[in-house]
């Protein structure tokens, strides 16, 4: 077949428009789609500790998710989220930290800043530190320590209340429709959480500064705000004790003569025997940073006052 | 007519070179000013787009074209940083939103940013390929980087050193690539973007190492009441992994350290004023609104395209003469041809329409040639062009 020379210029005319066309319409595509983070939950709530979840359910509205993104069993202050957790977070319209270093996670997870509140922020003008933390040097930058910060700050109920007054602002500048019933929210919790306080100034005062010992590094900021002396080991409730826990502990005794030591959970039975031989009586005090397995936060700490009332003489043993 | 054409189309296919010449020449002529105006505007339009789309510029007081030309487009100028503080008290004021730009570094030739998550959707920028940010240590691959290098998620990047020979700089940062960008054609295809503090981390500002509390007499030079000194032999890691992103930390406030600038989002028209005024009088900071800047560059840009014109259309009306003048000479050169045409009965008229065609059919060619190769220029040079305006900027 031979092809004439009108039909090859008709050819050379059509591939060339073909070719402007499909040039000037490889253009960035219309860009009307939602994009991934505009697909986001505008109502998911998601807190790094129970205590910040059973805050944010207390005030916000009904329709609210308040998400615990942290599996039962594991601590929430040591977590480590997967990629996939970390995506899941990035999708929340809100996202609260506890504030004082507490889920170091959050210093390496790719978190959306704008979306974060960090509630204990501001409440107090400097956080407590751990005096155990290793501090060391290795260049020109001199001396530091990673994570040296308490961070239970919750167990200070005023300031557990100041936390509570965060996320209130915070839920309100989200959902200003809601501030009545959110500023309600707040009123009544803060009242539960005043009496809780109230109800520890006096176990404090009773106390007058008798040692206590306990179990773990965590309740520096209850020991301040009640009064409370109170030296830390490094014991865990569900294990046994060895020698060398024994004997730290004998030590520990022979500096701060304490007739009772705080226990996150109840300790093994050959661990109370134990300590009952040395005439410390352990007292659970939950510190209530994971979802109990009964009753809320509220119950929790009023369990853990009453069981210091009850040691302290305040109130009659239940 | 037809004839005529048929004639003209053979005496042009028989002297091929000189028609291609003149076609060729012709092709510059016509296609070189339509070129430069078409690419000059189209950059002109892609660089004003990206700047309309970024609504204010939070940076450090000094030349507002380098602050806007770094933070929007990635071209390194050097701009003196402002600091995390500044995007932080952006977010405090509850009128915008700041989306911190760290730049500086590259991988691998392609501009490294360290950014927060908020980016992404403020460019309208998708994953096309694998995930998002989640970890330090993560980083994402614009269309073009992605591309050129060959990489995809799951495969790694190494940062490449800041300075070439200092020994005792910063080591680079293997990181891992977890997703590619749909392409946006725009400067994000060529970037290769982490979280703000991987970007600290690859300019040394973060480190991880060992534990020093179990590490061994050959690590440890003093160890008294608390405080360890660490020697040189100390294990400071340059990959960022599950197992060791718990020891990698910062010294010193963080607040204080350096961002580039910070992409500022108004919740509303009324914000945007407000925090504008409140940077009228600001000694050390400066809020600016890149579409003003851009549009002041193309300003610039403008004017330099009318002196460009007139030395093209210089150029392109010699072009003209010359192409004339062959003709002539080319006439005079077939008078013979043309006799013989007459002797075989070929009037004066049909002649004069076989010149003409062959006059019409290189003209259509050049139109052609230059019309294609415009358009392959506006689409491909734009880039080019612009990389090469934003240098210069």
């Amino acid at each position: 077949m031979r092809i004439t020379n009108r039909e090859r210029l008709r050819a050379i005319v059509m591939m060339t428009v073909l070719v402007a066309a499909t040039l000037g319409c490889s253009k960035k595509a219309a860009s009307g789609e939602a994009t991934e983070s505009q697909q986001a939950e505008l109502s998911a709530v998601y807190t790094v500790n129970y205590p910040l979840s059973y805050f944010t359910g207390r005030m916000a509205p009904a329709d609210t998710r308040v998400v615990f993104p942290v599996p039962e069993g594991i601590d929430p202050a040591f977590w480590k989220p997967s990629a996939d957790a970390v995506r899941e977070l990035q999708s929340a319209s809100l996202i609260l930290l506890n504030g004082a270093g507490y889920a170091h996670w959050t210093r390496y997870a790719t978190l959306p800043r704008a979306r974060i509140v960090v509630t204990a922020d501001g409440c107090r003008e400097e956080y407590l530190r751990i005096e155990q933390s290793l501090r060391h040097q290795h260049g020109p930058e001199g001396e530091h320590a990673h994570s040296n910060l308490a961070f239970t700050t919750w167990l200070d109920l005023r300031l557990a209340a100041c936390q509570a007054g965060h996320i209130r602002d915070a839920l309100i500048e989200r959902m200003p429709k809601a501030k009545d019933s959110v500023s309600a929210g707040l009123e009544t919790l803060e009242r539960d959480l005043l009496d809780l306080d109230q109800r520890l100034r006096v176990v404090g005062k009773a106390l007058d500064g008798q040692p206590l010992l306990a179990s773990h590094p965590v309740y520096q900021y209850l020991a301040e705000a009640y009064g409370l002396s109170v030296q830390s080991l490094h014991l865990e409730p569900d294990q046994n004790l060895n020698d060398d826990d024994w004997k730290e502990i004998d030590a520990m005794l022979r500096q701060h003569p304490a007739n009772w030591i705080l226990w996150e959970a109840a300790p093994l039975e050959a661990t109370e025997a134990g300590l009952l031989e040395r005439g410390v009586t352990p007292i659970v005090f939950d510190p209530a940073g994971r979802t109990p397995a009964e009753g809320d936060f509220l119950s929790v700490m009023k369990a853990n006052a009453a069981r210091l009332e009850c040691a302290a003489g305040v109130k009659p043993c239940p | 007519m037809r004839d005529s054409i048929y004639l003209a189309w053979r005496y042009l296919r028989h002297h091929r070179t000189k028609t291609l010449l003149l076609v060729l020449s012709l092709s510059v002529f016509l296609g070189l000013p339509l070129i430069m105006r078409a690419m000059s505007r189209a950059t002109q339009e892609s660089l004003l787009s990206r700047a309309e789309a970024t609504p204010l510029l939070l940076g450090k007081k000094g030349s507002s074209l380098d602050l806007v030309v770094e933070a929007l487009y990635f071209q390194l100028k050097g701009t003196e940083p402002i600091t995390e503080a500044d995007v932080d008290a952006i977010h405090a004021t509850g009128l915008a939103l700041g989306i911190p730009v760290r730049t500086g570094l590259t991988a691998r030739g392609f501009p490294l940013v360290g950014t927060s998550v908020d980016y992404f959707p403020f460019r309208e920028l998708r994953i096309a390929d694998g995930r998002g940010l989640a970890m330090m240590g993560d980083c994402i691959l614009g269309a073009a980087a992605a591309e050129a290098l060959g990489l995809g998620p799951s495969d790694s990047l190494l940062t490449s050193p800041s300075t070439l020979f200092d020994l005792a700089g910063v080591y680079p940062l293997k990181l891992h690539v977890v997703g590619v960008l749909e392409p946006s054609y725009g400067p994000d295809d060529g970037a290769v973007f982490v979280d703000l503090r991987t970007a600290w981390v690859a300019e040394g500002m973060g480190h991880g190492h060992q534990d020093l509390g179990s590490a061994g007499p050959d690590v440890v030079l003093k160890r008294n009441e608390g405080i360890v000194i660490a020697n040189a032999k100390l294990v400071q890691y340059n990959e960022i992994t599950e197992s060791n992103v718990d020891s990698f930390h910062f010294h010193g406030d963080a607040s204080s350290y350096p961002v580039t600038a910070a992409i500022v989002v108004p919740h509303d028209e009324k914000s945007g004023v407000l925090l504008r005024g409140r940077f009228v009088d600001a000694e050390t900071r400066q809020l600016v609104r890149p579409a003003r800047v851009v549009d002041s560059l193309n300003k610039q840009i403008f004017r330099f395209e009318r002196v460009l014109e007139i030395v093209v259309w210089t150029v392109g009306l010699a072009t003209a003469v010359m192409f004339v003048l062959v003709m002539v000479l080319s006439w005079r050169l077939r008078a013979e041809e043309l006799r013989t045409m007459t002797r075989l009965g070929c009037s004066r008229w049909k002649a004069a329409q076989i010149m003409g065609s062959e006059i019409v059919m290189m003209v259509g060619a050049s139109v052609l040639i230059a019309a294609v190769f415009g358009i392959v220029m506006t689409q491909y040079g734009e880039t080019w062009l612009q990389n090469l305006i934003l240098r210069g900027a």
